[in-house]
């Protein structure tokens, strides 16, 4: 009696990984611990294949897990009558289930090709709207300035507060000075490693104004943590008079008024 | 349990090394003493000293691991008791010793833990026995392998003391970080130990993958064909052809690492690179060349993680479900098609790397593929439990959670295998979940099964049931907290290896979730205590176990708990795989590999009348 | 460990265990003492002590040097100096968690406070403890730019004790404004590991602006309290503790200079014609004043002496910055004092004499050991290359007019501009918008006269 009960002790314990594994998931976006706000026009289409994967994953995994529990419940020692079954396998099992997985993940595979393709491959023929350059620990970021070259005289240099266009492709040029690092934007579904030696073209479109973290994905050393950037995306009107402003107080030659350095801020 | 007359099976001479002498030889004197339980060349004294050694440090890893997620959990704060030791300043840890915490909690429990334990540990000790031989085919180089640890234990426990601290550019250890000495303080001395450790691991490593091999194939009892072998010798023979194949290129790329920091030379770095305002060498070379160097070793050795304990968990379900292995040839197939498909992925760890995007597509289809052996495998597991009769050992929950924790690191895979997904998810905690239940939900899982399981074989006596049971649900329990949270930790993009992430808005709010994640590991490491208590108590005052206390089938349990030096106090000869549990018209619930058939069949047939 | 023994010999795994048996049956005591650790660790008990401030060391064993006339041996009144130094500052600054403001010190003590304390979120929100999670693992928790990072960092962060800053808009020995060490704190020092804290919201960065004067205040007071001891006191006497002494002569001459940084400010000359820095360095607008630039630069301004004549920062390069240079003085001292004390032969001294000599012996040994343990160890300061474009006061023009002008203030790098009010420099004042043109030109110079065989810019190289 005592090993039946310990029987079913084990089983719900099993039973409970698909359950609490499928509410963990359903509760999560309840409490924003989910996919963060995606403003970009290829977000979408990462969005939908991972939740895509999660759906074909979710429903192997409560498959899986439950057959698990299911067998464990059933065959219990203790509580079957009998001799187990004396067998060493099926054929026609094993066809199946080689068969139908290796479908899925080559469709899986073919299927996203495509949203690959557009983030990381197919790159809009423009010069760069601006060079980010990860530096330990910050982003050092260049535009090219009026003449739209980057390298010349007229370059606008910032750090770590980086503004962009919505509604037209940007083209990034990612570069290192030091060691790698990883320029993530979160919520552009944007991620690229900054390697030194190489310039690394990175573009997208964003389609909502706001301002979002720019992270480090890629250790960097003892302050990787502190790599913390900020893009602003803003219409091309607002984006191009803060280009000015920034020129302008590059070209300074004279303390600003009042000391406004603080209280221009951004 | 009665072992067949010794008088009734063939002679087979295997020389000297099979017989158990009587207990007139020379005892007592130092050099007794070290060749017998210090350079011993016995494998089962080797496997232990691997066991223990391997033991220690998954405690000294499972601290640093402690360490690490408090200050993730409550960034600055001050770590409670131990926190006076650490570099720090007003009772805040250093963000270079936090790098330092996880690499080498990283670097711990790789390299001195899952592979030693799995291939060094068990790998020797069960190989000769499961195969019927008397010891491996090469004792010396077996002793070596283990005594090529020690280096490897004082490079890396010396590493903590350098000035700088121990390597702190994470355990994959990517340049220029960890080239240039000035980019980062556990660049310095602290990374020239490292791979100098890493180094020693490997030799290590190699020589017992050469001793697997050898001993696999040419030392078989007779009757023992390559398709008799239990799963836990197959698997043992194909990670030792993964160790084989893969870790001369890692050997390779850590001393090309070794030149780049203290000869000046530039395979891994850029020309000019300057980092802290250090020019690092002559430069020209390729910060990438290393990623491909050390992946196409280390995602092997990924397999190198979790073939053994996939073997050792097959032999166990089939034990408690008292029901042959279902599929025993498509379990092996796959494990032959994880170790080829394993060295033609190694890409994916580098979508993101600036490894041309083209190539990234050819890794993501390798790597898709990888995931129907395991899926193969998943299937005959579930088919092995089907119809069978479930005794609740602790070793066979252990098993059990081996194969549900393993569906999910298997499945969170697929995730970082679509290429378009893992622009998002790589480097967050979604990968620190998926190899965590891979490697410690998995592996770690497995290495427990198998204490539980082979104790008795070890050391004559079995281990407290009732606290396996305990430690069981602890660690079963404590774990899922930990790491099943990070699932939904890595989809809101939270990166890994950040001293502090709360002050990005983005991940502003996910300190409360961290901090629950913490308690868990707090809990995950304090149930070890009961598992260390059981371990030791039962080691000398467990109840003494018979020869076969599971009533097993594979040849290890024909000899004695435990085996004295050579192994059998017979030769066993075998008659079938091992894999014969109920099977019809016989009366007792298994067959052992060692039954002849004769016995078998007259039983069959006085049982029939 | 020959083989025959190994081979002969049974040994049952458990026969190999035993002579350990009773070391391991001692360790099962061990799991309590784990439990409890872990149960330590559980509850969060073992709180370290509350943070405190460092001693200066190097200036405190400088200044108490051993004395003739003193009664007690050196190492009791030494100690005590130190002690009672310690105990005065933290009357008047208080401690690392609570930080005092005196109202003499011109502090604002509501910034100390955000800025003070270990790490922490209140309830609105509102974070404490900005310092130490921000600068204090580089600028160390008494901002000595001894954190636990400092020491592998190139340049070391700045020790704002002696209260020195470079990049600022004030005459070259002034202090800086508040708005100079704000304008530090936004743009981070670039071709240093000092970053940008420009994201953090204005209310925090003037916090930590005012903590580092804080410090700084701290920092010079202290030192004044030694180096009053060793010029007024002798070895037995204690510092004065009144109002008069310690607020009227020591901390108000430190406040002072810091109010005065707003009024000394270096006036900015007006563009004379012909430069146009909106414009680049060979654009014909500029052509004359780059090419008057480049002759002040090779003439009157002095600057190839450093930099060198390609401006690569290939001149002289083997200086230090004052904070190491103290060091590397220091340690010069003791190491000759050492030497010379070895050297003298003691057998025909007098008893006194003796003693003497061997308060002296012990001084330079602790002193030595203070440098060694308290001090990181001296590194140089290479003069910019200019050609890279990495400016660490800043690039717009005004910062570099700025440098130009005063120098850095700390660094071998002088000044061409006056030393002070009316003064007069090398280079007038206007004329150094030229030398700003032109070093604002080197990072584009493609076709300059140095030839083709001149290496091509560093910054566009990766």
């Amino acid at each position: 009696m005592g090993k039946r009960l310990a029987g079913i002790v084990w089983a719900l314990l099993f039973l409970a990984v698909p359950v609490l594994g499928v509410a963990t998931f359903a509760i999560a976006p309840a409490f924003n611990i989910w996919l963060p706000k995606d403003v970009s026009e290829h977000g979408a289409s990462i969005d939908s294949l991972f939740y895509f994967i999660l759906w074909l994953t979710g429903i192997v995994f409560v498959a899986t897990e439950g057959l698990l529990f299911w067998f464990i419940w059933k065959y219990d020692a203790s509580k079957r009558q009998g001799a187990a079954t004396y067998i060493h396998g099926s054929h026609t099992l094993e066809v199946v289930w080689t068969i139908i997985p290796a479908a899925t993940l080559l469709f899986l595979a073919i299927y996203q090709m495509n949203a690959w393709a557009d983030v990381k491959m197919r790159r809009p023929a423009m010069q760069p709207t601006v060079e980010v350059v990860g530096r330990q620990f910050e982003w050092r970021l260049r535009y090219p300035g009026r003449d739209g070259t980057l390298g010349t005289a007229d370059d606008l240099f910032l750090v770590n507060d980086l503004h962009l266009p919505i509604d037209e492709d940007v083209l990034i040029q990612l570069k290192s000075m030091d060691v790698l690092h990883s320029f993530f934007l979160p919520n552009v579904r944007i991620k690229q490693d900054a390697v030194p030696g190489m310039k690394i073209p990175v573009w997208f479109k964003a389609r909502e104004a706001g301002e979002f973290d720019i992270v480090c994905a890629e250790l960097c050393g003892w302050g990787h943590y502190k790599m913390k950037g900020r893009v602003t995306f803003e219409s091309r009107a607002e984006f191009d008079t803060w280009l000015e402003r920034k020129y302008a107080e590059q070209q300074a030659t004279q303390p600003p008024v009042e000391a406004a350095d603080v209280a221009q801020a951004d | 349990m009665t072992p067949p007359n010794a008088a009734t099976l063939p002679a087979v001479d295997h020389g000297h090394t099979t017989v158990t002498a009587p207990g007139h030889a020379p005892r007592g004197g130092l050099s007794h003493f070290l060749s017998t339980y210090v350079f011993s060349k016995d494998h089962k004294v080797i496997g232990l000293q691997f066991l223990f050694s391997t033991l220690l440090w998954f405690l000294i890893g499972g601290l640093l691991a402690l360490a690490v997620r408090w200050q993730v959990a409550w960034p600055w704060s001050d770590v409670p008791v131990v926190g006076k030791l650490f570099a720090q300043e007003g009772g805040q840890m250093a963000p270079e010793f936090y790098t330092m915490l996880f690499t080498m909690h990283a670097t711990v429990m790789i390299f001195l833990v899952i592979i030693p334990i799995l291939a060094g540990a068990f790998g020797n000790f069960l190989i000769p026995l499961m195969i019927g031989a008397d010891d491996m085919a090469f004792p010396t180089l077996n002793m070596l392998s283990y005594w090529f640890m020690w280096p490897a234990f004082f490079a890396f426990g010396a590493s903590f003391f350098v000035e700088g601290g121990a390597a702190s550019s994470g355990w994959t250890s990517y340049p220029p970080l960890s080239t240039n000495v000035a980019s980062s303080p556990g660049s310095g001395w602290g990374q020239t130990l490292w791979l100098l450790g890493l180094t020693m691991v490997g030799v290590s490593s190699m020589l017992g993958s050469v001793n697997y091999m050898t001993t696999i194939i040419l030392m078989r009892a007779p009757g023992l064909t390559m398709f008799r072998l239990p799963m836990t010798i197959w698997a043992m023979f194909i990670t030792a052809v993964l160790q084989a194949f893969a870790l001369p290129v890692l050997t390779a790329a850590g001393f090309m690492q070794l030149a780049d920091r203290m000869f000046g030379t530039g395979f891994f770095s850029p020309e000019g690179n300057i980092v802290n305002n250090a020019i690092a060498g002559a430069g020209g070379g390729q910060p990438l060349l290393w990623q491909h160097l050390f992946w196409f070793y280390s995602h092997p050795a990924v397999y190198i993680m979790i073939l053994p304990a996939m073997g050792m968990v097959s032999d166990i379900l089939t034990v408690f479900a008292r029901k042959p292995l279902f599929g025993y040839r498509p379990m092996v197939y796959s494990i032959a098609g994880i170790a080829g498909l394993g060295f033609i992925v190694w890409g994916h760890h580098m979508f993101m790397s600036g490894m041309n995007p083209a190539l990234g597509i050819t890794f993501m289809v390798s790597t898709m593929m990888i995931a129907l052996p395991s899926a193969v495998k998943t299937f005959n597991w579930l088919g092995t439990l089907w119809g069978g009769k479930i005794q609740f050992t602790t070793s066979m929950l252990f098993a059990l959670s081996f194969v549900s924790m393993f569906i999910i690191g298997g499945l969170s895979g697929i995730f970082m295998a679509a290429t378009p997904v893992d622009i998002f998810i790589h480097d967050t905690y979604f990968i620190v979940a998926h190899f965590h239940y891979v490697l410690f939900a998995g592996t770690a899982m497995g290495v427990w099964a198998a204490i539980y399981f082979w104790f008795p074989k070890m050391f004559g006596r079995t281990m407290n049931e009732f606290w396996g049971k305990v430690h069981f649900f602890l660690t079963f329990i404590f774990l899922n907290g930990t790491f099943f949270t990070m699932h939904i930790l890595g989809a809101v993009g939270f990166p890994r290896r950040l001293a502090d992430a709360y002050h990005y808005e983005t991940f502003h709010h996910l300190q409360p979730l961290n901090a629950f994640m913490t308690w868990c590991a707090i809990g995950m490491v304090a149930s070890q205590i009961i598992f260390a208590a059981n371990f030791i108590y039962s080691m000398f005052w467990g109840p003494v176990a018979g020869r076969n206390p599971w009533n097993a089938n594979t040849l290890e349990w024909t000899a004695p708990s435990p085996p004295g030096h050579g192994n059998f106090d017979y030769q066993p000869v075998v008659y079938r795989g091992p894999y014969e549990y109920s099977v019809p018209g016989v009366e007792k619930d298994h067959l052992m590999q060692t039954d002849p058939p004769n016995a078998v069949a007259s039983a069959a047939a006085s049982a029939a009348h | 460990m020959t083989a025959s023994a190994s081979i002969i010999v049974p040994a049952s795994i458990i026969d190999m265990i035993m002579p350990f048996a009773s070391t391991l049956v001692r360790c099962r005591s061990v799991a309590p003492l784990a439990i409890c650790i872990t149960a330590l660790l559980a509850t969060g008990c073992g709180k370290t002590q509350p943070a405190s401030f460092r001693l200066n060391t190097v200036y405190a064993t400088k200044t108490t040097a051993p004395e003739g006339d003193s009664e007690k041996p050196w190492s009791s009144w030494s100690q005590e100096r130190q002690k009672q130094v310690a105990t005065i500052l933290e009357a008047m600054f208080g401690t690392p968690d609570q930080p005092v403001a005196l109202a003499e010190s011109g502090l604002d003590a509501a910034k100390l406070q955000l800025a003070a304390g270990p790490v922490r979120s209140d309830i609105v929100g509102r974070k404490n403890g900005l310092y130490r999670e921000h600068c204090g693992h580089c600028h160390g928790i008494s901002g000595d730019g001894m954190g636990p990072t400092a020491a592998f960092l190139n340049p070391y962060p700045r020790d704002y004790r002696p209260g020195k800053f470079k990049f600022k808009s004030t005459w070259r020995d002034a202090k800086p404004t508040h708005a100079d060490l704000v304008h530090v704190l936004h743009q981070g020092i670039a071709g240093t590991s000092m970053p940008s804290f420009a994201l953090l919201p204005p209310s925090q960065i003037d916090a930590l602006a005012e903590y580092v004067r804080y410090l700084s205040i701290r920092g010079e007071t202290e030192a004044a309290l030694f180096t009053y001891a060793e010029q007024e006191l002798s070895g037995d006497d204690q510092l004065p503790t009144s109002r008069e002494f310690l607020i009227d002569e020591v901390l108000v001459p430190v406040v002072q200079k810091w109010q005065a940084a707003e009024d000394s400010q270096i006036p900015i000359a007006a563009l004379p014609a012909g430069v146009d820095f909106s414009r680049p360095g060979d654009d014909l607008a500029n052509r004359e004043s780059v090419a008057r630039g480049r002759a002040l630069f090779h003439g009157d301004g002095g600057c190839v002496k450093c930099h060198g004549v390609t401006a690569l920062g290939d001149g002289q390069a083997n200086d230090y910055d004052d904070w190491n240079k103290a060091i590397v003085e220091a340690s010069k001292e003791v190491a000759g004092g050492l030497e010379t004390s070895r050297e003298t032969s003691t057998s025909d001294m007098s008893p006194d004499k003796l003693a003497e000599h061997r308060t002296r012996a012990e001084w330079l040994h602790a002193f030595a050991e203070v440098l060694e343990g308290d001090a990181l160890r001296p590194r140089m300061i290479p003069p910019r290359n200019l050609r890279q474009g990495i400016y660490r006061g800043g690039r717009r023009p005004l910062d570099l007019y700025r440098r130009l002008y005063t120098g850095i203030n700390g660094a071998p790098m002088p000044g061409i501009g006056p030393s002070g009010p009316g003064g007069k420099g090398s280079v007038a004042d206007a004329e150094i918008w030229h030398i700003v043109n032109y070093i604002r030109s080197l990072p584009y110079e493609f076709d300059g006269e140095l030839g083709a065989d001149r290496p091509m810019v560093a910054r566009d190289r990766f």
